[in-house]
């Protein structure tokens, strides 16, 4: 009898603890829905993808802490219409992913709460994220946002053909191109080896692979295209190398063509082709991939930044995702759970990074589960030669459609390089001008 | 009393007034605030600053508003005959009370039922190099592959077979519907006149249907017009723009770039495209009727 | 006079070869659905090594079963019915009534009316979508079944259908009853509508497809997951680039969305056809 009366007790007691102190967090993100495979499970090793592991990310949260209960709204890709009708109605959820290149926007018309007191709160500073990330979440001395990872476009190699096309070195490593001129060198070489083009581009249905590639060889050629934020620049001869390389890398067969993205994911696995230029999300298919029997990728699978092709310095277009905290009426007990998951988050960045990104937390990169992982050792230098566009930046997105379908259009013929480029500005600048 | 119904009468209108309520609070007044939003500089977010006229003058000397005019009049051009064109086709061809011709009939229309981005889904994969379904009829053929989403001209060419596949069922059934109304004995004297079959279809069955070819034509106007889902999903506009319609130029500045008050703008200068368009079509089908 | 019984108008329109030119394309027409649904069939690491494969063995069921795993599938089911069933009586309703008015009774303005409301065809959502969305926040209710309901009702698509069935009805059939003196709302309602039955079908099903497809609206109007429409729903699942890691479970997707829509127009096949042969657009 006692023992009962002991067990209502304790029972009536968590219940009341239960109902008076739960807090709800309403957190909206793409990277889909997989609670078929992952909705249950708490151990975050057993996760992979972006999907399963940010699940298990959040299960893990709410089983350890039980008086706080995320509430998920998955979004499809990349859901920035659905923010912004839920901001115009004021409904917005209390924490968002969110693309590094576009916080500027919401930022500057302060739809965002700045993080810094929620981490403060929980004993965290900003200096425990890699600065490439940081850069992409502070504005105005601020930070916007939680960082969660950067991506950027990688050369994924099938190592298979390029042993055919005679581009292994002794060290076991791919000979990957130093300049423009070996990268058509080798671009043929291995054409003529392998019957097969170099590349594997995403060409169609698509404008932000030719802008990422774009940014990147500007930036290795120290261009400052976004001296003034508000003004693109880009009738210049290091854009027009860029471009002019893009077009005879396409005039002279080194690419497969008209691929959309998913034509080229897969192109890429079926052996279409040697590199495929693309982002750092496929590292974990593709190695799973290659330790498969019987495909083109079997056993010859490896993955590099985008290589220096010219001289300057060594630097990567890089965007990341992050968390943001769209304005709103929080009370404390909300903050400090918000703080709690961002700190979970930051702490747990490793199993992101197991996704193929890279990690937003500096510590990471020297565990040694970071560095077993495969291929991480090739890429773990883009912490340091990530750069995003210049913070003041807005409309990245935008932008972005605008210098890809140009560029396309130079690339394909349709223009002149000049004329293509000079366009570009002009579109850019007269959308940046209006804003 | 008997002919009340032709007296003109206040209390007839009863009738009308409640779509009249939803018509006017949720189409006419929303229509009102887009031309209110056209001639501001505002973003998705409010801050209305009035402009004046300046953000048409703007859209209008956009080259690429331009060529996407230029894209969605082609593509109406083209698509509209081809589903006219297409749709009688079939219904007289399919005018039979056999069960293949009913089969055939609900196959036809089948597509309309299905949402764009299943369409489109169905047709990227159909389209796509090396692994869609073109790509392997060709290869099995032997012939050089197309990039049937990525070529200038093929793009545009891509997005209006999706189009007229998805959308054929609609005027196929509405022009069945007429010729099976043809009243019998029109018929019955061509038959007493020995009428060659080509006669009797130039004479006697396209005539009868002529208002519904016009019905037809006149809503295939309005709604190829307004292309959208079926370009930003099976080539996001591309290559170089050449399969941007008008309502994605919209989309792209309104939403993408938030320049709502340019994209409004737009979007009343595609109201009145539409508009005028239809009642040409409108115009030249009824001179001879009562609206 | 001819023999009416043996006099058929069929056999001087009827031509073989038109018919049998029909039956070929309807190839071209089936091709695509069966493609996808062997996709469908099949296992999606499969695929990614190349789309062929759809004409091996083995097959699978395992990425329907995957759709059913996500519990919520049933909820956003529920939303598109309740709204497309609801719009679709809306728009109905809406639709019989003013296409009666517009068709057979005279009133003040009508023809103008009528030309304003045609002009409602021709606008493009976008153009309303901002403003829209801006006033169901001013009465708060975005989120509400009613947000997505409402909208699909100002389409003057159907009452220009309506007023075009209503327009064909003989005029003896209501003049008839006129000279009983019965109201204008009963012969509407009694004489009338039963004669537009196989109208109400066709407009019923349009709208109804209308509703279950739409996307934008849904989008920025349904933000929360418990009022998502299958259409969001099954799109905010997708993985960033889900085309890529799934071409089988996408294409069950579509074809589990498409479903509904596909067993109503089965079911009411028959009366869209007759509809449209009985009724009367001209």
């Amino acid at each position: 009898m006692k023992r009962l009366l002991i067990g209502t007790a304790l029972a009536s007691i968590a219940c009341a603890g239960m109902a008076g102190a739960e807090t709800t967090i309403e957190l909206q993100r793409f990277f889909g829905a997989c609670d078929a495979d992952f909705g249950n499970v708490t151990d975050v090793s057993q996760a992979v993808g972006e999907c399963g592991i940010i699940t298990a990310l959040v299960n893990k949260f709410e089983a350890d802490n039980p008086d706080i209960d995320v509430n998920v709204t998955t979004v499809e890709w990349p859901g920035y219409d659905q923010l912004n009708a839920q901001l115009a109605s004021r409904a917005a959820p209390d924490v968002v992913s969110m693309h590094y290149s576009v916080i500027s926007d919401y930022q500057t018309r302060g739809l965002l709460d700045p993080i810094d007191d929620v981490l403060a709160a929980q004993g965290m500073s900003a200096d425990v994220f890699t600065d490439a990330s940081l850069a992409g979440v502070t504005k105005e001395g601020a930070t916007y946002g939680l960082p969660f990872d950067n991506w950027t476009m990688l050369f994924h190699v099938n190592m298979n053909m390029m042993q055919e096309a005679g581009l292994v070195g002794d060290d076991g490593a791919p000979i990957l191109p130093a300049s423009v001129e070996e990268l058509y060198e080798q671009g043929m070489q291995f054409k003529e080896a392998t019957g097969k083009p170099y590349l594997v581009q995403i060409l169609a249905n698509e404008t932000a692979a030719y802008t990422r590639i774009l940014y990147t060889f500007l930036q290795q050629q120290n261009a400052d295209f976004f001296a003034d934020p508000t003004a693109i620049k880009l009738t210049t001869p290091e854009a027009t190398n860029v471009v002019e390389m893009l077009k005879k890398i396409y005039d002279e067969g080194l690419t497969t063509t008209d691929m959309d993205y998913p034509a080229a994911v897969s192109g890429f696995s079926n052996g279409a082709g040697g590199i495929a230029v693309n982002g750092t999300w496929l590292i974990g298919d593709y190695t799973a991939q290659s330790e498969a029997e019987g495909n083109a990728l079997s056993g010859g699978y490896t993955v590099y930044p985008l290589p220096q092709l010219f001289e300057g310095r060594d630097s990567t277009y890089a965007d990341g995702h992050g968390w943001v905290l769209p304005k709103k009426d929080r009370s404390e007990e909300q903050l400090e759970a918000i703080g709690k998951l961002f700190k979970f988050l930051a702490e747990n960045d490793f199993h992101w990074a197991r996704t193929g990104h890279l990690p937003a937390v500096k510590a990471v990169f020297e565990m040694e589960e970071f560095q077993s992982l495969p291929h991480r050792d090739n890429i773990a230098e883009i912490a340091q030669t990530g750069q995003s566009l210049p913070p003041e930046v807005l409309r990245q997105f935008a932008i972005q459609d605008i210098l890809g379908e140009e560029i396309a259009a130079a690339v394909h013929g349709d223009k002149s390089v000049e004329d293509a480029l000079a366009t570009a500005e002009k579109r850019v600048n007269d959308l940046l001008a209006n804003i | 009393m008997a002919e009340s119904y032709r007296r003109s009468r206040w209390s007839h209108a009863l009738f009308v007034v409640p779509y009249l309520i939803v018509f006017l609070t949720l189409l006419v007044f929303p229509l009102f605030w887009g031309m209110w939003l056209s001639l501001n500089k505002v973003d998705l977010f409010g801050g209305a600053e009035f402009v004046g006229l300046r953000q048409y003058a703007r859209v209008l000397s956009d080259p690429v508003f331009h060529q996407a005019v230029r894209n969605t009049v082609i593509f109406v051009a083209v698509s509209v005959p081809v589903l006219v064109g297409l749709g009688l086709f079939l219904a007289l061809a399919l005018n039979r009370k056999t069960r293949g011709a009913a089969f055939l009939r609900g196959l036809y229309f089948s597509s309309t039922i299905l949402s764009v981005t299943i369409v489109t889904l169905i047709w990227r994969i159909v389209f796509i190099p090396n692994d869609g379904l073109m790509a392997l009829i060709f290869a099995g053929l032997g012939w050089e592959p197309i990039g049937f989403l990525s070529t200038k001209g093929w793009s545009l060419f891509s997005v209006g077979v999706a189009t007229v596949w998805w959308c054929i069922g609609l005027p196929m059934m509405l022009l069945l519907a007429a010729l099976q109304q043809i009243p019998a004995d029109l018929y019955e004297a061509a038959a007493l006149d020995n009428a060659s079959k080509g006669r009797i279809l130039t004479r006697i069955t396209l005539p009868s249907i002529k208002p519904t070819i016009m019905l037809v034509a006149v809503i295939q106007i309005v709604m190829q017009f307004q292309l959208f889902g079926q370009a930003l999903l099976m080539t996001n506009g591309g290559p170089a723009g050449t399969s941007r319609p008008i309502v994605m130029y919209i989309y792209e500045t309104a939403f993408i770039r938030w320049d709502v008050g340019l994209g409004a703008a737009a979007s009343e200068i595609l109201f009145v495209i539409i508009l005028c368009a239809a009642m040409l079509q409108y115009w030249i089908s009824t001179r001879k009727e009562e609206v | 006079m001819a023999d009416r019984s043996a006099f058929s108008p069929e056999s001087l329109t009827e031509n073989r070869l038109l018919y049998w030119i029909a039956a070929g394309l309807a190839v071209v027409m089936l091709a695509p659905v069966i493609w996808i649904v062997g996709l469908s069939l099949k296992n999606n690491q499969e695929l990614m090594l190349g789309t062929e494969a759809v004409f091996r063995a083995p097959y699978t069921l395992k990425n329907y079963a995957d759709i059913f795993v996500n519990s919520q599938v049933f909820g956003w089911f529920l939303n598109s019915m309740i709204v497309a069933v609801g719009q679709t009586l809306g728009v109905l309703t809406l639709c019989s009534l003013a296409g009666y008015a517009f068709a057979r009774l005279e009133f003040p303005f009508r023809r103008t009316i009528f030309i304003l409301v045609l002009f409602g065809l021709a606008v493009p959502e976008q153009a309303v979508i901002i403003a829209r969305h801006q006033m169901f926040n001013w009465f708060g209710l975005h989120n509400t079944h009613i947000a997505l309901m409402l909208p699909g009702m100002s389409s003057a698509f159907g009452v220009f259908l309506m007023t075009q069935f209503f327009r064909a009805i003989p005029r003896e059939i209501d003049e008839a009853a006129m000279l009983d003196n019965t109201s204008q709302f009963r012969i509407f309602w009694k004489v009338l509508l039963p004669l537009t039955m196989p109208a109400q079908a066709t407009l019923g099903i349009f709208t109804f497809l209308l509703a279950w497809n739409d996307y934008w609206w849904p989008l920025i109007s349904a933000t929360k997951k418990e009022m998502f429409t299958l259409t969001i729903g099954i799109a905010s699942s997708q993985t960033n680039f889900a085309q890529s890691e799934g071409l089988g479970f996408l294409s069950a997707q579509a074809i589990f969305a498409s479903l509904p829509v596909v067993i109503v127009y089965i079911f009411f096949q028959r009366h869209i056809v007759t509809a449209v042969s009985g009724g009367a657009v001209k």
